[in-house]
């Protein structure tokens, strides 16, 4: 009970920082003729940046969190202020009244001597993180034009000596907290909005789907039956697909969020399981092992036009949408060991993207960007963020730490 | 987004797929099940349970159930039942097992049973939640087919969530993947 309430009392800090930060404090100016790092170029070159920080001792720290932020993309390098060679100059310089803290941020070109961006943000200073994480959101989008991800989040689960538990963290790892612990829990997945989890849970010996309310942690039932019932994602309109053996073989079926109008698509004598919305809602991937082994299919949202999409390897499951729709990551097992892949769902062209340990439960980020997996390169399983252009991996959750299945946000509010 | 630098490479390695699973994963099969079965009396010896000596291993119902196991005396008619990686049928060398249990059923009419379905590490977690299931149906079918009524047996899966070992060697998976039977109380 106490988790509870500590955990309302933040979301009501996270509200009035949000109010706080749209506020009459935010004067912006933003440049977006020119575009600093063109972020869906193959070639990334990382742009040299250098952060400054000024005033009170919060600068320091939401420059640190900021400069992390940018580092921790792979697309920027951080270089030293005092030494030549960076192209962009972010100044942080915080002032503290109160319970408040306001940051004022100054963006410059040093290549053509331009202000980029200039703003002030003010939250709690308890919020200190969030603040800065809006900061970077705020640089990002006047370098690159691009919305950034430093806002999102992931649910993972966290094995905690053997008990495991629904989590949530920031997308950089900090800020970890355990948000359901009810039962096994599994299969969890974002609504398009953010407000919303689903996941499945198995109580008194049997899997439902419920549906966790993220503004107050209020969990609701929404489906079950005597055999295994697994929660899939939500579409953009709010309807949720989700796998039932109510029949006797496990099956995809959609219904509405709140547990009504369901409806059966698929009928198979194997296994049809891990259904995935595409973004825009008009089509279902999901595994099955009608042609003898585990593959990726795809079907139109009303269960017609079933097609394969996998078709090398023997055991291809796990299938992630990337934002645009044209790709779907997924975990193939290839020489005895499971690894991330992507498919183009229209040309079929497939790509590996890790080749380390094993490598389980791909999930894109808002952006397209990245891919959170889970991992156990290292030994204990762990989640881990990489570039979708390879090269570029990272470890978020503390070493040693056992966790899966991330699951990451959309862009948050 | 198109230019994947890996993609063509991987196409190409890919060539060959539909070979490299099978022999790996079933080939050495026979030989590792064998193995498990060892390991098995030993864990029980350390869990503390009676003491036996290993000949005790080729009586007709060795000690295999786990410690959760609330009578043992009557759970030990039930031996786990195994399966190959990433299969649901149940295996030749698994139907004595199963026949035995059936008849001891038939003569407990009163006695209903929970099967658990489940899987070793090495698949996908959602994956392995609908194979364990299939495992456990599996199990259930065969002791309905042999004159059990479908109505006393339960079935529930739990994939690769709840595993007997955590080691990462076939003698650990072989003993993972497996249908458990549990004494309804």
């Amino acid at each position: 009970m106490k988790e509870v309430r500590s955990q309302k009392s933040e979301v009501r800090i996270f509200l009035s920082v949000f109010c706080i930060l749209y506020s009459v404090f935010c004067i912006l100016t933003f440049a977006y003729a020119k575009v600093y790092i063109d972020i869906t170029s193959p070639a990334l070159r990382k742009l040299p940046v250098s952060f400054i920080p000024a005033g009170q001792a919060e600068a320091k720290e939401i420059t640190e969190i900021v400069r992390n932020d940018f580092d921790f993309t792979g697309m920027f390098s951080p270089v030293d202020a005092n030494i030549p060679g960076a192209e962009v100059k972010i100044s942080i310089e915080a002032a503290v009244s109160g319970q408040k803290v306001t940051a004022s941020v100054a963006v410059m070109d040093l290549l053509e001597n331009t202000e980029i961006l200039k703003g002030k943000y003010t939250a709690e200073k308890t919020s200190l993180r969030l603040l800065s994480h809006h900061i970077s959101n705020e640089i990002f989008k006047a370098i690159t034009g691009q919305n950034g991800i430093f806002r999102t989040r992931l649910s993972y689960i966290a094995n905690i000596s053997g008990k495991k538990e629904l989590h949530l963290m920031d997308w950089d790892g900090h800020n970890d907290r355990d948000i359901g612990s009810r039962g096994l829990i599994v299969s969890h997945n974002w609504s398009s909005g953010g407000d919303y989890l689903t996941y499945s849970s198995e109580r008194n010996k049997e899997w439902g789907i419920y549906l966790l309310t993220l503004a107050n942690y209020k969990e609701t039932f929404l489906f079950s039956s005597r055999e295994l019932n697994l929660a899939g994602g939500f579409s953009p309109s709010g309807s949720i697909v989700f796998s039932s053996s109510r029949d006797g073989s496990p099956e995809i079926y959609t219904m509405n969020s709140d547990g009504s109008n369901v409806k059966k698509l698929t009928r198979s004598i194997g296994i049809d399981v891990s259904p995935a919305f595409s973004p825009d809602g008009s089509q279902i991937a999901f595994v099955s092992d009608r042609g003898g082994t585990p593959q990726i299919y795809l079907m139109n949202s009303d269960g017609s036009g079933i097609r394969r999409i996998t078709f090398e390897g023997n055991y291809n499951t796990s299938p992630s949408w990337s934002p645009d729709g044209k790709w779907i990551a997924y975990v193939g097992r290839k020489e005895g060991l499971n690894q991330i892949f992507i498919v183009n769902t229209d040309t079929g062209d497939a790509g590996q993207l890790t080749d380390k340990g094993n490598n389980e439960s791909p999930s894109f980020s808002p952006d397209g960007m990245f891919i959170a997996l889970d991992s156990d390169r290292e030994g204990a399983k762990g989640i881990y963020i990489i570039h979708i252009k390879g090269g570029w991996q990272k470890r978020i959750t503390p070493k040693g730490m056992r966790a899966a299945t991330p699951r990451w946000s959309p862009y948050l509010k | 987004m198109k230019k994947f630098l890996i993609l063509l490479l991987v196409v190409v390695a890919f060539g060959c797929a539909k070979k490299y699973v099978k022999p790996a994963e079933e080939a050495p099969k026979p030989a590792k099940v064998e193995e498990a079965r060892p390991q098995d009396a030993k864990k029980d010896v350390m869990a503390g349970e009676k003491v036996a000596p290993m000949a005790a291993e080729a009586k007709k119902e060795p000690m295999t159930l786990p410690k959760e196991t609330v009578s043992v005396k009557e759970e030990a008619v039930f031996k786990d039942v195994l399966f190959d990686f990433d299969k649901y049928d149940i295996k030749a060398d698994a139907r004595a097992a199963l026949d035995s249990a059936a008849s001891w059923l038939k003569k407990n009419s009163a006695v209903k049973i929970l099967v658990e379905g489940h899987c070793d590490e090495r698949g996908t977690n959602e994956y392995n939640l609908a194979l364990g299931e299939k495992r456990a149906k599996a199990a259930k079918d065969y002791l309905t087919s042999q004159g059990v009524s479908a109505s006393r047996i339960n079935t529930i899966t739990y994939g690769e969530e709840k595993p007997l070992c955590t080691e990462q060697n076939e003698g650990c998976y072989q003993r993972n993947r497996r249908a458990h039977f549990v004494i309804a109380k």
